[in-house]
Formats: structure tokens, C-alpha cells, sequence
């Protein structure tokens, strides 16, 4: 059987301007620039999607207002909400964001990821399975799957 | 030649005709032959006769492989000469093979092959190419074979038409209807792109009105209308040899190809043009333009009113949220319509162009007593809320105006209709409105409602604008234009005071009430309504020369007094300078008398005055402005900066402010005007004029004193190098005789006696007063910027003078002297060269001892007597200062040298050296482990400036000795320092002991590897790699070593960068991994975080044996950089992780 593919055609949205870097002369040496939503954005936003070749910010999965962050407190919660909501790729994508923020960030972060409330029809599986340190750790384990994820994140290291 | 062997090509043949062998062979094998035949080597009838069975073979698939091979042949050898039997026998051949179904790839190669063989060479005969068509016409269907076959017939098609066309011409219907049958349905690209140029050419060719285009002209079209407007994705990476403006183009050619298409072509384009596509728009558009061009006057006349009401209903609706609604991006609909509005434009042009040939009145009655324009001019004078409230109205406007100026521009007698018919009604509604908002000011007192009719503005002014092309266009007619009854000129000069009047109002109101986003379009276009009329051509401007004053008085009353409004500011500036430019291009010169009266002097005079309302770089800018109009203005505007600086220092206002006044206005005169004046070649006096006038100046003792006091001294010096270095040798020689003559009356030291030797150093060393200081450092700055071959009176005294200020730790005499040892030591013009060089050693001896006197009296004294240590120190303390500026004097001198490649500089560069070393003798002398830290300091400064000495010699400077300053540069001079320095230091740093002189060492190498080019750093990077290493690590300790550690890791990462770097590196990769990873987290400076993480990024394409045991460390240094401070660290941290992570 020909698997057809979960959503054929995708909404696709305009990427947002990049932040630009300052010129080093104008910055202060000693100033603090604190992890922000945006940064973590940058992150995650060039993910590909596992079906389609748009990232996940085009398809608008992930959105600069849904990543909630407390820098003193080492929390960060991504809360991204699949383009249909039988996906089964749900879970990949929230994996895939999973392994790039680990591999992203500082290790003191605690990272959370959750499906949009009301976007997904199992949306508690889901997160459970997301946020679930053993299961994340078996998943990894399996070579089809970190594949699947090593592609997804190939283009976000460039 | 010699012919080949039959053993030798026949196997080429074979594996041709085999079907079995990869595509490669196949090429090669036609190849091979090709070459054989080419050479001579192999006769074609040969060939033939040896392939008679593949090619008559009953078995179609060898045969069409033999026909191939041999029409594939013959289009390889398309520049052989080939006798007309060969080409007779020849295209017999592959017309007949035309008819052959089976192998008609090869017949049409062949057939392709001789259609394309030029004359020189032997061509296929006339006769011939009727049979060909012939045959071709009735034997091949195109549409029923592949791709790469119809592109083929296609290609036979096209170059039968270009290269015979007789052959064509004596058709018949039949035969054309064949044509139409072959492109119907056609989809490949490059097969379009070949049948759009096919019809375009056979269309051209029959060009009777009763002949065959125009009767197949519905048929035709037909089929061409399928494609409009082209729509084509592929972009140019896709490997086709066709992009959509190429197929766009071909069709447009074929709709333009014959008038006959016109009755089908213009309905489908106008109706196209109300798509909501944007694509199909600006393709109908672009077309329309061009069919409008072609189809002639007499044609287009019956679609003039359809072509203006679809015109206008695309020009009107143009607004900017309909056009996001059709295409992604607010980007991209901008793009877009910028487009649009232009195409759009351009082919109303044209249409008004074109069409109006037979009947005059035609179209501009079509424009001007439409419905819709008449009602919305009238609009604008009826409402009262005519003032603009949303960028809607302001699109509309813009459209109206766009109209009726494309309209007026277009001949003289349009202009004079257009005038007719709108100008004197627009001006009234104009100056009701302002009469009104008049009155408003006088009660209201002030705040006004500005309740300017824009649109009538607007309106007005574009109209100025069109008559002016006009004008420009024909102001050889000029004179019938004035006499003519109702001409536009006559119109215009009946309201010309009043405009003038209104717009010079409306730059004067005060409109704060405003938006500002639609106070700029109303200044914008005020500005723009005076510019036009000061700027019309002479002869037939309709301003007298008091209007003309008028109006460059209202715009220099806008620079002089309403500085607060930038935008207008900035306009009025432009205006003004194009209006200089203007009448310098006519050459008016009564109108620059006025100009040089109202403008220049006005606006010159803001420089001399002390008015601080206004900014001073707005005064500045305006001056240079002003000043580009012309020549003769940017001298005035010069004379007037030089007048300003003089007054600013002789004046004894005692303000501190003024220093930076004065560096501001130099900073203006060096690098804006004097450039400006280089280029059009009017400097000549000037820059002496200024030199001379500013020594005359700082000739007093009381003046110096305040110059200095008020810091204007760096300004000045600056200012006067810059002048100096600008001008002639002659003018040089008269300010350097100058300058001299007045330090000799001036200076209180016994300069007669300088001319034999140096004075005791005793006798001079008491330190000078601020006044002697200043005095020194002006006659220095005229020393920097000489010539090569400027003479110098007295140059001994001058060099014994200087010598004195710098053991004295005057710096602007090391400049002095570097300059005059670069540019002068071996001069033969100077005969006493052994004595300069004479004095050039006692002046380093002098120097040298001035330095170490007081270290090694130090050591001796300590040494003797300890009881005396806290008095001594009082007194070698106030020299260190000294002893450091004399070593940064030695090290400009040395850089002087260096600078042309001479050998004396290794005895200062030696010197340095010692210097460097000084911590060391004095750790190996025992005595002193126990010194006290007072003098161990010194002698780390000591060290220290000798190794910023260093970089002084090695680096580029804008003080002095640059190309500006005309120094004698010798190519590679910091190549060849680097590789005479680099031995010596190696084995300095080898031999040191003591960590203080280590690091002193590791900075000044530092500074030579930095600034030394880097090919030839790499090409050493195997001896001081290590080094290199080693001294990143110790210097990265000190935060006041932070430049020079980044600058070692660029230079680190540039060898990254090289294969012979790489080898070296490779080998040293344990330490090399180890301090990077140190450096990751270098706390001074995050450039070099960032650097050092980019560098083991680089690092990781090193060969996965040697690199991976260091893959923990560096992933270890790579997490604790993703909680860098830093966000640019740490993105770059999250790169190197993954990049180390990937390989395990």
C-alpha cells in the first residue's frame, strides 16, 4: 500500500526577519544578553518538517509566543501545535525539538514540550511520551528514528 | 595523411550502432570519428560505403542507430569542406530518410547538419532545400514524436526560415495550415521557445495584405493565445535551456510579428489586463506597449478609447491592499506594484505617442474630457477636506498627477491643452485655500490647520514639471512659443507670481498640526514645484530675474532659519544645490550672479558666524552642498572654512568647545571639500593660502599659549599636516622656510650653535615651556607633510632642534624626525649625506644612553647604597614618563627607516631588543632578589613600551608616514622585517628565563606575526606555531593584551585556512586544541571567545584519528560555552558541539 502523505498540502507562512548582529564595537564587553524567547526560537524554527520541505516556522508549528522561558530558574516550555490534528508525526516533531534544545542549550535548562492544547487528537499520549525521560532515551536508541531526527535537525546546525 | 586502418575506426562504428553500450561510449565513438574525418584521415565516402549495410538494413533499430551516426557525424565536421557531389549525394540521402518513420532521428540530424553548414564550406543547395521542405511538409508529423525530435523539426523549421526564406515564401495554404498543425499543443519549453520565433518569422514573411499571414492570422493566434500570459515556474536551475522571460519574450515577437494579428490580439490584451493575476497584468501590459508600437497608428486609432479606459482603471485601482491580497508578501506587493505603476505609465506613453498620429485630438480628448478625470479635478476644488487624510487619497492623487504629467510632457501642443484646460483653475483653487489658511494664522495666531489643498498642489507641480521636459525638449522653438496666442508659456507667465508666491507660503507655514507622514509629501512637493521653475532652460523661462530671487531667497531662508524640520531641511539643501548645478549647465551667468548673491553668501556666512542655534554640522553640510553646484562656489566656501578656523583662533573666547569647533570645521575642509576641489582640479592656491595664514597666526607667544591651553593644538596639527601634504614642492619650500624662519626668531635656545654638533645633553633636557612645545609641534606637522623632493633650509639645526624636543618626550618631534630620515637620508639632493648619517647614529647613541642611564645608575646605586633607594626613586620615577615617550620616539624613527628599507633600522630595532631583555640581566644579576617592587616596575614598563614599539614599527598610521603624507614606502617592508626579527626572537625567547621578560618578548613578536602579511607567516608556520601557542596562552591572562590575543587567533585561524597550516597545526594539535579550549572561555573580549569556538569547528575536519582523543575536552569547553554570556558565543558554541558530537 502507497502511504499517501498525513497533510498533503500545508498552509505555508512567511519566515520572519532573522535577528541581526551588532557590530561588536558598539556593544558593551561586560553586558549579560540573558537566553530569550527569540534565541531559543532560532533554535528550533529551522527544524524541517518530516514530511514536507518547510521548516517548522513556516508551517508555523512553532511560533516565537509559544515558547515560554524562565532564565533563573533554568525552565524553558515549547508548545508547538501540528498543522492537522490526526498528525502522527506529532510526536517526531516534539522529539525533534527535544534533541535540538538539549543539544542547544545550557544543561541547567529543564526543557518541556507539549502539544497545543486542542490541536491534537491524543494529545495526552503525546506529552506524555514526550516528556517522558525514558522513553525519549529508548526512542534515541532506535537507529530509523534518530535518523529521521539527524535529518530533520541537518539543516539547523548550518 | 595517412589514412587509418579499417581495424582501427570500424569498431567505432560498431559500438555505435550497438544499442547495449552506455551512453558515454556512444558519444565517444562519434566523437573518435568525427576527429578521424575532420583530419583527413578517414574519407567520408569510405565511411559511407563501409556503413551501407547499417544504414539499409531492414532492421529498423541498427538502422536508425546508423543514420544517426552518420548525420551525428556530419554535424560534427560542420567546418570541413566538403566538394558539392558529397553534399548532393548527402542530402538525397536524408530527404529521402525523412520519409523513413522508423530512424527519422537521423534524418532529421542530417537534415539539421546541412540546413546549418555555411557557405564557405560547401551548403546544401537551393534546389535541394525546396525538396526538403517538401518532403519534410509531407512526410513528418510533428506533434506524434517525442520531445527531443519535434525540437529538432523545430530547429529545421526555423533555420529554413532564417536562412532561406525564398524556399518558404513560394508556399501554400496547405502548407501553412502544416505549421500550425506542427505547434498546435505544443508544451515542452525549448520546443515553444523555437515554434513562438517560427510563427514570428513566417508572419513577417508575407506581409501582403492578401496574402497568406493574413489569412491565418485567426488560425495562428489561436494557438498563440494558449499561452498568454506565460506562465513558467522553472527557474534557471533546472537545467532547461529556457527561462520564462525567454519564452515571454519569443511570444511577445510573435504577437508583434504582423498587424494582422491586431484585431485578436488587443481585445485579449485589454481583457487580460482586468485579471486579478498580477503576473498577468504586467505581462499584458508589457505587451500592449509593444503591439501598440507595432500595429501602427491606423489600427490602433478604433482601440484608442478600450486601451485609455483600461489604462485608467489599472492606473486608479492601484492600491497597495489589493495587492497583498494577490501575491505573499508586503514585500513582494510593493516590488510589485512599483512595477506595475511603471509598466502601466510607460504604455499609456506610448499609447499617447502612437496614436495620436491621424487625429490630433483624439486621445488627449479621450484624457481630458473624461468622466472621471474631470470629476475628480473638480472634486479637489469643490471639498473643503481636500487636505489629504489617508494613503489612499494620497495614491489617488499620485495617479491623477501621473496621468495628466505623462500627458503634458508628451509634445508642446498637449502641454498647452493640458495648461488650457486645468492650470489657471488649479492655481485659484490654490490660492483660496491659502487665503483661507491665511486668515486662520492671523486669528488663530500661529496654529495653523494647514488646510492646504494638496491635490491641487501636487497637481500643479507635476504640471511645472511636464512643461518643463517640454521645454527642454524644444527651446530652440522658444520664441514662436512666447508669440503664440494661448500657448502654455503665455498661461504659465499670466500666474507665475502667484504660484511662486503659494508654494514659497506653504515652505513657511507652520504646519505642526499635521501628520508629519503628509507634512513631508506637501514640503516634498512645494520643494519640488520651486526647484522646476528655477531650473527652466534660459532661453525660455518665463522667470524674471526678481522671481528668480525670490525663490532661492524663500529656499535659503528654509537652510538659515528652519534647521528643525529635517526633511525640508534637506530638500530645500538639494534643491538649491541642483538649482547651482543648473545654471552652471546653461551657463547663465546673469542667474549666477544672483545665485552666488542670494545663496552662496548667505549660506557661507553661517560658517563665520557664532550663532549656536544652529548645529554645526548642518552649517557644515549646507556649505558643501551648496558648494558642489560649482567650482568657483566650493572656493568661496573655502576661503570661508579657512576664515572661520582663523577666527576662531585668534579669538580669545577662552571656550573649551572651541577645539572641537575647529577639529570639526578641519575635519570638513580635509576630507570633504579638499577632495571635492581634487577631482575638478581647482586647488591650486588655496591650501598654501591656509598654511600661511594659519602660521601667521600662532606667530605670538600669547597665542600658542592659548591654542595649547584650549587643546586646540591636535586640531591644528592635523589640520596643517593635511594642508601641507596637499600642496606643490614650491609651495611647500614657502611654508616650510616660513615655519622655520619663525621658530628661529621665536625659540629662546641657541639654535647658530646647533650647526655643528649636538649639544650636551645637560645644557637641554630642562624641560620647555607650553609655548616652545606648541611652537615645535606646528613646525612638525609641516615636516610631515613635505615631499620627497622638497628642499629644507638648515636641516641640521632643524634635526638638532627636533632631537632636543624628543629627549625632552616630545612625540611630534619623533614624527619629525621618522619623516625626514624616511624621506631624506640618502637624498643626493642633501650633499652632506655621511653627516646625516653621522648624525643619525649620535642621535641614537644619545637615545639609547638617555634610556638605560637611569637603570643601570639605578642598579648601581641600589646596589652601592640601599639607604638612598627612596630618594632615588623620587627622582628615576619622573623619568619613566619620559624614558617611555623617548622609546615610542625611537620606535617612529625606526619605522621611518624600516619604512624604506634601510639598515639602520636594525640598531634600533637591537635596541628594543635590549630593552625588552632588561628584565633579564637584572634576574640573573643575584644582587637583586631582593629589589624592591618600585623599580621592578619600571623596568616592566620599560619592557612593555619596547614591545609596544613594535607595533608602532609594524602598523599603518595615520600620523604620519602614510601614503597621504608622502612616505617612502618600500614594497614587502613587513615581510622582510618580519623574517630578519623572526630568528632573533625565537632564540630571545628560547634563552629567557624570567616569565616578566618572556612576556614582554612573546608581546612584541605578537605585534610583528599580526601585523606581518599572512602567505608568509604560513609559509614560516612550522618554527613559531608553537611560539605562537604558547604566547596566546601567557597573554591571555592580562586583559590589556586582549587586542594583540585576537589578533594572534586570526592569524591562528588564517593558517586554519592554508594546507601547509593545516600539516603544521596537525602536528601540534594536542597544544593547539588545548589552548583554543582555554580560550573558549577568554573572559576580556568575545570576539575571541567567538574566534576560538570557529577555529576548533575548523579543526574538525581534521583527519578523525588524530582529533578524537581531544573530543571530550572539546566538547566539555563547547557546553560550558552555551551558557556564555554572550549570544553571538554561544550560537557558535552550539555549531562547535555539534560538529564534535557528530563524529563519534
Amino acid at each position: 500500500m502507497v502511504m499517501g502523505l498525513i497533510n498533503a498540502n500545508p498552509v505555508i507562512h512567511e519566515k520572519k526577519e532573522r535577528r541581526v548582529r551588532q557590530a561588536p564595537e558598539t556593544t558593551d564587553e561586560n553586558a549579560v544578553e540573558p537566553i530569550d524567547q527569540l534565541e531559543i526560537f532560532d533554535h528550533i524554527r529551522d527544524i524541517k518538517d518530516p514530511e514536507h520541505p518547510y521548516s517548522l516556522e513556516q508551517l508555523n508549528v512553532v511560533t516565537e509566543d509559544s515558547i515560554e522561558l524562565n532564565d533563573e530558574r533554568n525552565y524553558v516550555r515549547v508548545t508547538f501545535t501540528p498543522t492537522v490534528e490526526h498528525c502522527s508525526m506529532a510526536t517526531v516533531i516534539g522529539l525533534c525539538i527535544r534533541v535540538k534544545l538539549i543539544r542547544s542549550l545550557p544543561p541547567r535548562y529543564k526543557v518541556d514540550i507539549r502539544v497545543a492544547p486542542g490541536s491534537h487528537s491524543t494529545e495526552a499520549a503525546v506529552n506524555k511520551q514526550l516528556n517522558d525521560k525514558e522513553r525519549v532515551a529508548a526512542a534515541l536508541e532506535n537507529p530509523n528514528l534518530l535518523d529521521m531526527v539527524e535529518e530533520c535537525l541537518s539543516p539547523t546546525f548550518d | 595523411m595517412a589514412r587509418v586502418p579499417l581495424g582501427e575506426w570500424v569498431p567505432h562504428v560498431e559500438a555505435y550502432v550497438d544499442v547495449s553500450r552506455p551512453a558515454a561510449q556512444h558519444s565517444a565513438s562519434v566523437d573518435a570519428l568525427a576527429t578521424l574525418v575532420n583530419k583527413d584521415r578517414l574519407a567520408l565516402f569510405d565511411l559511407v560505403s563501409k556503413m551501407e549495410m547499417y544504414l539499409t538494413t531492414t532492421d529498423h533499430i541498427v538502422r536508425s542507430r546508423g543514420i544517426l551516426l552518420l548525420g551525428e557525424i556530419l554535424s560534427r565536421i560542420s567546418v570541413k569542406w566538403l566538394d558539392v557531389n558529397t553534399i548532393t549525394t548527402l542530402s538525397d540521402f536524408f530527404i529521402s530518410r525523412l520519409s523513413d518513420w522508423q530512424a527519422i532521428r537521423g534524418a532529421l540530424v542530417g537534415c539539421l547538419a546541412l540546413l546549418h553548414r555555411k557557405q564557405g564550406v560547401g551548403c546544401i543547395v537551393f534546389a535541394d532545400v525546396k525538396r526538403l521542405v517538401e518532403s519534410f511538409l509531407q512526410n513528418v508529423q510533428v506533434q506524434s514524436l517525442a520531445a527531443a525530435d519535434r525540437k529538432l523539426c523545430f530547429q529545421i523549421l526555423s533555420c529554413i526560415l532564417d536562412r532561406y526564406p525564398e524556399a518558404i515564401k513560394t508556399m501554400d495554404g496547405e502548407q501553412l495550415y502544416w505549421i500550425c498543425e506542427a505547434i498546435d499543443e505544443e508544451k515542452d519549453p525549448e520546443c515553444l521557445k523555437l515554434s513562438f520565433h517560427v510563427v514570428e518569422v513566417v508572419m513577417k514573411l508575407f506581409p501582403d495584405p492578401s496574402g497568406l499571414a493574413a489569412q491565418f492570422a485567426s488560425e495562428f493566434f489561436e494557438i498563440l493565445s494558449k499561452y498568454f500570459p506565460v506562465y513558467f515556474t522553472h527557474g534557471a536551475g533546472d537545467d532547461l535551456n529556457a527561462t520564462r522571460d525567454d519564452l515571454s519574450r519569443a511570444l511577445m515577437n510573435a504577437f508583434c510579428s504582423t498587424p494582422y494579428f491586431e484585431p485578436f490580439a488587443i481585445p485579449l490584451l485589454l481583457d487580460k489586463l482586468s485579471s486579478s493575476l498580477p503576473l498577468a497584468k504586467l505581462e499584458s501590459l508589457k505587451y500592449l506597449d509593444n503591439c501598440i508600437r507595432f500595429y501602427g497608428a491606423d489600427r490602433m486609432v478604433r482601440h484608442a478609447s478600450a486601451v485609455w479606459l483600461k489604462l485608467k482603471e489599472v492606473i486608479f485601482s492601484l492600491s497597495p491592499e489589493q495587492l497583498l491580497l494577490t501575491s505573499g508578501s508586503a514585500k513582494d506587493a510593493e516590488k510589485n506594484k512599483n512595477q506595475m505603476v511603471s509598466e502601466t505609465l510607460n504604455c499609456l506613453k506610448t499609447a499617447i505617442t502612437y496614436i495620436d498620429s491621424s487625429d490630433k485630438d483624439l486621445f488627449i480628448n479621450l484624457i481630458l474630457l473624461d468622466e472621471d478625470i474631470v470629476n475628480k479635478i473638480h472634486s479637489m476644488s469643490s471639498a473643503e477636506k481636500s487636505i489629504l487624510s489617508s494613503l489612499e487619497d494620497l495614491a489617488q492623487v499620485n495617479a491623477l498627477g501621473s496621468v495628466i504629467s505623462i500627458l503634458a510632457e508628451s509634445s508642446t501642443y498637449f502641454c498647452t491643452r493640458v495648461f488650457q484646460e486645468h492650470l489657471t483653475h488649479l492655481v485659484d483653487i490654490l490660492g483660496t485655500s491659502t487665503d483661507y489658511e491665511s486668515r486662520q494664522l492671523n486669528t488663530c495666531n500661529g496654529s495653523s490647520s494647514a488646510a492646504v489643498n494638496y491635490g491641487a498642489l501636487y497637481l500643479c507641480v507635476q504640471m511645472l514639471a511636464s512643461c518643463r521636459e517640454v521645454a527642454l525638449v524644444s527651446y530652440a522653438e522658444c520664441s514662436s512659443l512666447k508669440l503664440a496666442k494661448e500657448s502654455w508659456w503665455l498661461i504659465l507667465e499670466k500666474k507665475l507670481d502667484q504660484l511662486i508666491h503659494l508654494l514659497g507660503l506653504f515652505l513657511t507655514l507652520d504646519s505642526r498640526s499635521m501628520q508629519s507622514m503628509f507634512r513631508q509629501e506637501y514640503d516634498a512637493c512645494a520643494v519640488k514645484g520651486l526647484l522646476t521653475l528655477a531650473t527652466f532652460p534660459e532661453q525660455c523661462s518665463p522667470l524674471q530675474a526678481n522671481a528668480f530671487e525670490d525663490i532661492l531667497a524663500m529656499l535659503t531662508s528654509v537652510i538659515t532659519s528652519k534647521f528643525e524640520n529635517v526633511d525640508l531641511w534637506r530638500l530645500s539643501l538639494k534643491a538649491l544645490t541642483s538649482i547651482g548645478s543648473s545654471i552652471i549647465e546653461f551657463n547663465a551667468s546673469q542667474k549666477e550672479v544672483i545665485y552666488c548673491r542670494t545663496v552662496v553668501d548667505k549660506i557661507v556666512s553661517l560658517l563665520e558666524s557664532y550663532d549656536g542655534s544652529m548645529p554645526l554640522s548642518l552649517r557644515l553640510e549646507a556649505s558643501y552642498e551648496v558648494g558642489t553646484a560649482g567650482l568657483n562656489h566650493m572656493l568661496r566656501v573655502a576661503r570661508s572654512l579657512e576664515g572661520a578656523v582663523v577666527t576662531n583662533i585668534s579669538k580669545a573666547n577662552g571656550r573649551m568647545e572651541c577645539a572641537e569647533y575647529v577639529a570639526h570645521l578641519f575635519e570638513c575642509y580635509s576630507s570633504r571639500v579638499l577632495p571635492w576641489l581634487f577631482t575638478s582640479g581647482g586647488i591650486n592656491e588655496l591650501a598654501l593660502s591656509f598654511a600661511m595664514h594659519l602660521l601667521d597666526e600662532i606667530k605670538d607667544l600669547s597665542m600658542l599659549d592659548r591654542i595649547s591651553s584650549q587643546g586646540l593644538l591636535d586640531s591644528l596639527m592635523t589640520g596643517m599636516k593635511l594642508l601641507v601634504g596637499v600642496c606643490t614642492e614650491e609651495q611647500q619650500t614657502l611654508i616650510v622656510q616660513k615655519a622655520y624662519s619663525m621658530v628661529s626668531s621665536v625659540l629662546p635656545l641657541p639654535l647658530k650653535s646647533m650647526t655643528r654638533c649636538l649639544l650636551a645633553v645637560d645644557e637641554l633636557v630642562p624641560s620647555h615651556s607650553v609655548q616652545e612645545t606648541a611652537l615645535i609641534g606646528m613646525l612638525s606637522s609641516v615636516i610631515v607633510g613635505l615631499r620627497l623632493q622638497t628642499p629644507v633650509p638648515d636641516m641640521i639645526v632643524m634635526i638638532n632642534l627636533f632631537t632636543v624636543f624628543l629627549l625632552n618626550g616630545q612625540l611630534p618631534a619623533a614624527y619629525a624626525l621618522a619623516s625626514i630620515f624616511n624621506k631624506y637620508l640618502h637624498n643626493p639632493e642633501f650633499s652632506h649625506e655621511n653627516q646625516l648619517d653621522k648624525i643619525f647614529d649620535d642621535i641614537l647613541e644619545r637615545c639609547f644612553s638617555t634610556v638605560l642611564a637611569n637603570s643601570y645608575s639605578k642598579i648601581s646605586h641600589s646596589s652601592v647604597d640601599i639607604s638612598n633607594d627612596a630618594n632615588f626613586l623620587y627622582v628615576s620615577s619622573g623619568n619613566i614618563p619620559s624614558k617611555i615617550d623617548i622609546l615610542s620616539g625611537l620606535a617612529w624613527i625606526g619605522k621611518g627607516l624600516l619604512m624604506r628599507g634601510d639598515e639602520k633600522m636594525k640598531d634600533i630595532s637591537m635596541f628594543l631588543l635590549k630593552c625588552l631583555c632588561s628584565g633579564e640581566t637584572l634576574a640573573s644579576t643575584p644582587a637583586h632578589e631582593e629589589e624592591s617592587c618600585g623599580s621592578d616596575s619600571s623596568d616592566t614598563s620599560i619592557a612593555t613600551s619596547a614591545a609596544g614599539a613594535f607595533n608602532v614599527m609594524m602598523s599603518d598610521s595615520e600620523v604620519c608616514l602614510n601614503k597621504k603624507f608622502h612616505a617612502r614606502i618600500k614594497p614587502l617592508y613587513k615581510q622582510r622585517f618580519f623574517s630578519i626579527m623572526m630568528p632573533i626572537f625565537l632564540s630571545k625567547i628560547k634563552e629567557a628565563t624570567s616569565m616578566e621578560t618572556k612576556l614582554a618578548l612573546y608581546q612584541a613578536f605578537g605585534h610583528i606575526i599580526s601585523n606581518a602579511p599572512v602567505p608568509a607567516v604560513i609559509t614560516e608556520a612550522h618554527q613559531i606555531l608553537l611560539v605562537m601557542v604558547d604566547s596566546l596562552a601567557k597573554l591571555s591572562v592580562e586583559i590589556q593584551d586582549k587586542d594583540l590575543v585576537y589578533n594572534l587567533l586570526l592569524v591562528l585561524s588564517g593558517m586554519l585556512m592554508d594546507e601547509k597550516g593545516k600539516e603544521c597545526i596537525l602536528d601540534n594539535i594536542h597544544i593547539t586544541v588545548s589552548v583554543l579550549t582555554q580560550l573558549v572561555s577568554y573572559p576580556h573580549m568575545m570576539v575571541v571567545r567567538e574566534t576560538a569556538l570557529q577555529c576548533l569547528v575548523a579543526l574538525s575536519t581534521f583527519p578523525h584519528s588524530k582529533i578524537f582523543p581531544m573530543r571530550l575536552k572539546v566538547l566539555q569547553a563547547a557546553i560550558k560555552a552555551l551558557d556564555d554570556k554572550k549570544r553571538a558565543v554561544r550560537q557558535e558554541a552550539v555549531r562547535c558541539r555539534q560538529t564534535w558530537q557528530s563524529f563519534a
